[in-house]
Formats: structure tokens, sequence, C-alpha cells
């Protein structure tokens, strides 16, 4: 009967703090150890509408929850860098804000990861100027690479976050490093990011990676640089790298975190000028994600994007009673949909894609090419692929960036010859390979107007600025209109 | 002699013409769709404008290509070049100067998926019957290269590691070749090194591993011995020494 009363009461204090959740408006930030209810669903506004996020299974307390509190010495936790309101990343507005509001007392802004070098003085913003104004975190990687024999030399040719020249940091120390600078990407949707939807990697030209852990194939969407294969192997990796935390993560604390990022899933869920995203039909918004099959090719069943033809195929009548607003704008998604999945162009000199495939240099195709995966947009076969943002000459100056100078001292790059300068040497940096240099793994396109800027090494400010990169990049040629319909489909995502 | 009427003569002598040569190739870029570009490739010898478009791996603009195939004389000319299909391109070091030709009234094809290409893990794969037989496979490569190319290799990989998992051989026995007999193609000598041979059994070797079949299972041999599956050449005869044979004897 006590025990009954316990329980009861328990379960009542729960459902308060659920309510509670869900109805006041806590700050945006979650700090570690806070101890909030992270509700079945919870909205946040963004610049373009409401983000969602729903939990598959329910509720949590995140007191005590290993994803939410400070396990190391920096006093960060993995929401720190993955923030519910920033669809599960950080965007450089979250972190100006921090600054403003904390300084560098926050956790965010730990020396090792979380400034330009641990060696800057700390208190300056100045020493924080990439995460503040772009929202990177410094990835520090051996140098060479565990385990492999590089066929390229790194030299650095200019670098404003000093940590590549460092005596202590730097690729001369007695720990060489080369530190490169990236977002942190989104934990959410991993039911897609780990689905394995082919048994090959085409790019590799062989089957899935194995986990040296399990044995068992994983989906290689896992990280830019590929540089560890499951998310067992990522958070340990993250704890000791970005949380300061010198012991393995203990097994129990695996398995909350595991069950947590597993559960989460996040997309734009209403426009501020188009209304609900899965209104009339439409398929926007997490749910569609929570309730799907993950890992499904588009051009052989479910089109990407198709989740907004249901707009295209309103009856008259009832697209008349829509505000013209209303639809214009649902009108622009659905064209950008059809534009991102058949406005072809001439895809050249990008390795993972001209090369080595057999695909051919060039190639003519659409952005569905490599975003081809349904509901998602990322790669079904997946891998890495180069698409010019680290890389010269097709990448933007980046002059806040470090410069390096590879030389391939085997086999020439397919496509850059045996010099490349680039900010970031991405998959090459874990495979030791010249021919890899610039490939990064593709990424989530979901809850996008929550976490600019964009890019790996966040290049593009705004979705915009995604978007005149490519045309650049590939001579696309879109029109305006094009643009602003692939700019409100991002938008809806 | 014109080249077009030199090739007529040969289609009249022979019924299917055969090409191998080294050249730049050229793109040409008709627009009909994704994966629509055709490739064009120019035979030094005599100057014959081929179209290679239907090669598993397509050629780089910024390289020199080896082509080998067969004149399809019922393909007609979508491309502005006579239809090499079955035909095999293999992408070589040598650099050449990109080059891009317009549509020039040229429709080109529209992409169809190939026949051999991998089926996704979420689709039911028919199982082989019991009794298993003895399986014999044959995974071709492109000249000079251990790679395992998109929708020719890595169909032919995959069928014969489905087997092997299917039938949990006793033993799988692979054997590397390379062509290591020197060939003259274009005033250019073609060879590849022995060692290309146990590069690419090694690749199929980590592949059948990597796809959870046993390493005790797996014996490497000696080229020698080994028969190979044809219709991984679709009868270009000069693609075969590049190959990898996998023989797989069931309990």
């Amino acid at each position: 009967m006590i025990r009954h009363l316990v329980l009861a009461t328990a379960t009542a204090a729960f459902a308060a703090a659920v309510a509670v959740a869900q109805t006041a408006a806590p700050d945006r930030w979650w700090k570690p150890g806070e101890g909030r209810i992270f509700p079945a669903q919870l909205d946040y506004p963004d610049g373009n509408g409401t983000l969602r996020l729903l939990l598959d299974g329910g509720a949590i307390a995140t007191k005590d929850h290993p994803f939410f509190t400070a396990i190391g010495p920096n006093g960060r936790a993995c929401v720190t860098c993955h923030q519910p309101a920033d669809a599960m990343s950080l965007s450089a507005e979250s972190a100006a804000r921090q600054w403003e509001r904390v300084g560098a007392k926050d956790p965010l802004f730990a020396a090792g990861d979380g400034s330009n070098c641990p060696s800057l003085p700390q208190g300056e913003r100045a020493s924080h100027s990439l995460l503040i104004d772009h929202g990177l975190i410094r990835i520090a990687r051996p140098w060479p690479p565990k385990g492999v024999t590089p066929d390229f030399t790194i030299a650095v040719v200019r670098d404003p976050s000093t940590c590549n020249l460092d005596p202590k940091f730097g690729l001369a120390s007695a720990t060489p490093m080369v530190s490169v600078f990236r977002r942190p990407r989104p934990v959410a949707n991993f039911k897609y990011i780990e689905a394995m939807g082919f048994a090959y990697d085409p790019k590799s030209g062989m089957p899935l990676p194995v986990d040296s852990a399990t044995g068992k194939p994983v989906s290689g969407n896992l990280m830019a640089d590929a540089r560890v294969p499951s998310l067992e192997a990522q958070m340990r990796d993250a704890a000791s790298a970005h949380l300061g935390f010198l012991k393995n993560l203990d097994a129990g604390d695996i398995q909350r975190i595991l069950a947590f990022e597993r559960s989460v899933y996040v997309a734009q869920q209403a426009d501020r000028v188009g209304g609900a995203l899965d209104a009339d039909g439409a398929l926007g918004g997490p749910r569609t994600l929570e309730m799907s099959a993950p890992g499904r090719l588009g051009s052989q069943g479910t089109p990407v994007w198709s989740e907004f033809e249901a707009w295209e195929k309103m009856p008259a009548a009832a697209r008349a009673k829509l505000p013209p607003a209303v639809r214009a704008f649902r009108d622009s998604v659905a064209r950008g949909a059809r534009v991102f999945r058949d406005k072809t162009f001439l895809i050249s000199d990008s390795a993972g894609i001209n090369s080595p495939i057999g695909f051919g240099n060039p190639v003519r195709n659409s952005c569905v090419f490599c975003h081809n995966m349904t509901y998602m947009g990322m790669d079904v076969a997946p891998g890495q692929v180069d698409l010019g943002t680290t890389n010269r000459p097709f990448a933007d100056p980046l002059p806040h960036l470090p410069l390096f100078r590879i030389t391939c001292t085997g086999k020439p790059h397919p496509h850059y010859g045996r010099t490349i300068l680039t900010s970031d040497p991405g998959y090459a940096l874990t495979t030791g390979r010249c021919a890899d240099v610039g490939r990064i793994t593709l990424q989530s396109l979901r809850g996008m107007s929550a976490r600019a800027p964009y890019f790996s090494n966040g290049s593009a400010r705004d979705l915009r600025g995604v978007i005149d990169f490519y045309d650049r990049r590939y001579s696309i040629g879109y029109t305006e209109q094009e643009k602003a319909d692939l700019v409100n489909l991002m938008r809806a995502l | 002699m014109n080249p077009a009427w030199l090739l007529l003569v040969s289609m009249l002598a022979s019924e299917t013409p055969s090409a191998r040569f080294v050249t730049c190739p050229v793109y040409r870029d008709t627009d009909s769709g994704r994966k629509s570009g055709c490739w064009l490739a120019d035979d030094p010898a005599d100057g014959a404008r081929y179209d290679v478009s239907a090669a598993p791996t397509k050629p780089d603009w910024n390289h020199a290509v080896l082509v080998e195939g067969k004149v399809d004389s019922a393909a007609g000319n979508p491309c502005g070049g006579i239809v090499l299909d079955a035909v095999r391109v293999s992408v070589l070091e040598d650099a050449c100067t990109r080059h891009m030709l317009p549509a020039e009234g040229y429709k080109g094809r529209r992409f169809a998926l190939p026949e051999r290409n991998v089926r996704p893990l979420y689709e039911d794969r028919e199982r082989p019957a019991k009794p298993y037989a003895a399986g014999r496979f044959t995974i071709p490569f492109d000249f000079g290269s251990s790679f395992i190319t998109y929708q020719i290799a890595d169909y032919y990989l995959d069928a014969t590691i489905n087997y092997a998992l299917d039938v949990a051989p006793a033993r799988i026995v692979i054997a590397g070749h390379a062509q290591t007999a020197p060939a003259n193609v274009s005033g250019q000598r073609l060879v590849e090194s022995g060692t290309l041979a146990d590069e690419r059994a090694d690749v199929v070797r980590r592949a059948l591993i990597m796809r959870g079949v046993p390493a005790d299972s797996i014996v490497m041999a000696k080229p020698a011995a080994s028969p190979l599956v044809a219709a991984a050449f679709d009868g270009i005869t000069t693609a075969e020494p590049r190959r990898v044979d996998v023989t797989i004897t069931p309990r």
C-alpha cells in the first residue's frame, strides 16, 4: 500500500514536472545538471518558425542523466554543444548569446576546444572568436593518423587560430596535432543516420565499415571525418576530447546516452509564414521521421522531399481559402523540392563523386544524387564527398580559418594534382590518403532553421549561403526564383 | 579512306567489330536528365569517333582512357559516335585537356538503371536452393586498378559474398589475375604488375571478411588454375586478364 502510494506520488510529481516543462518557458539554453524534464514534445521558436523535438518513448527526467550532466572537470555535458533549441546542434547565435550572458566562465568556452587554442588568454573574446562568430569547435587530430602511414605531408600556410603553430598543441609539438574547426553535428534522427540501406560504400568500393568493437557493420554516416565508426565510440571520443573526462564512460552511462540519442527526432514543425508543415496532407515535421522506415533510397521508393506533394494536389477550392502568403510559401516549398530533385547540373572534380566510383568526371545530376535518403537527405550509400567547401580553389576565402598545404607524396590527387591548399583535410586526417583531402561525410538536412551556420566549417552563414555556394561551385545557374524556392524548402525541413 | 567507310567494311566482314585504343575523352552535354551525358573517344589510329557512354566506368575528362569494346551497329547514333556496347573504359594517369561539346542536336540517352546493380538490404533476396552447388564467380577490374567499380564489379562481388554467406561454405578459393603480358595499344605499352593480381585478390578477401565470411574458410590461390566466368566481360576478351576468380565449395 505504502509502496503504491510512493509510486503514485512520484508519478504525479513527474507528471506535474512534465506539465510545467510544457507550459512554462524556461531558458532556451540547457545548462548541465539543471535537472529539467525533457518532455515528449518540445517546441522552440527559431528565425523561420517553430522547431519541434519529439522524444520517442515519452518524457525523461534529465537529473543525473549522463547526456545532461557534467561528467568531466571542464563542466561540460553533451547537451552543452547539442542544444535542443538548436536542433540538437549548436548555432553560432547561441554561442554568441552565451558569451554575452556568461562570458568565458560558461563551460561551452572550455579551453580545450571552445577556444581557438588552449594556450590563448581564455578571458578574452578574441580567444574564442571561431566559436562565438562561426559556431566552430576545435577538433585536434593526431598527426600522422594512428595506425596509418600517410601518402601526403601537411604544412601550415597560415593560422589565425595560432594552434597549429603552437609549441604545445601544434604540428611541431611533442604530440603533433592538426587543429581544424568544425560545426557540432545534430544529435537527433539517428535511426536514419545509423541506417544501412546497402551493404557497400561505393565511394570506397568496399563493404560498409565494420566496428572493431562489435564486429558488426556500421552505416558510415557518422562524424565529419569518420574518425570513429559508432555512437558508442563517438561518445568515448567526445568524453575525452570535449568533456575533459579522463576515464571511460561506464556501460550504464553509455546505454542511457544511447537510449536518449536514439529516441530524439528533430525537424521544423511550423513556418512563420506558411504555418504548420504537416497541414493539409503534408508530412513535414518530426512525426513523419519518428514513424517512417529509415535508410530508403528516394529514387527507388518515396521521392526525397515528397513530404510536400500534398500541397501541389490540393483542390482549387481548398487552395483558394488559404491566405495568399501561405499559398505562396507552400507553392515555393513544393517547387523547391522539385528543383532539388530534378534540376540537374554538371558535377565535376569532386572526390567521392567523380572519383573513384566510376560515375565519370563530369556527371550530370541533381542535389538528390547525393542527398538521396528519403525524409533525411543524407546519402544512403554512405561516405565522404569533397564539395570544395574546404579546398582551394573552390572554397570561400575563410580568412579566419587555418590554411594547410598538402603535398601528395605518392600518386597525385585525382583532381587537384600534387599540392592542395585546404582549411580542413577532412577524411584524409583519418585515412592518411591524399585522395581524401577535403572529403566530408554528408549531413542531415533536418532542423536547419535552428542551427546556422552550415557546412562542416560553418562557411555558409545562412541557407541562401548554402545555395549560393553550390551555384558558384558547380556553375548551376539557378534563377532567383529557384534559389528562393530552395531556401524555403530547406527552412521547412 | 574515310574512317566511317572503313568501319562499315569492317562491320560487313565481321559481325561484331571491336575497338581497343588509348585516347583523351570528350564529354558531350546532351542535358537529357541525370547521368545522361555522352562520352566520346577518338581512336588515334584512324580518327573514328566512338560513343563509350555505356561503359560501367565513365571517363574522367582530365585523364586519358583505355577503351575496349564492341560495336553495336543497331544502337543508332544518339551521341555523335559509333556506339560501343559492350564497352569497358579504364581511366589512366596520363593527363588530358578537358573538352566539352554542346548537344549539337544529339539527344543522348535517358538514364536507365543498369541490370547489374546491387540491391538494397531492405529488399528480400532470393536464396539458393539445396543441395548447394559449387559456386564460381569472377569479379572484373579496370586496367591498372584494384578498385571495386560501381554497378559492375560490386555486382559480381555482392553475388559472390551472398553465395558464400548463404551456403556457409567449407572452402573459398580466391585467385587474383593481372594483365602481366604487355600489349601495345595506340603506341603505348600497357602492362600490369604481378602485385596488382595480389592486391585485387586481397581486396576481395577483405570484402568477404567484412561481410562476415570466416577468414579461416578462405584460401588464396595462384591464378593459373582458376577458370573465369565470361559473363563479367560481355565478350571483351582483352579485359579478361584483369579479374579475381572465386570458387566456393559448400559443405
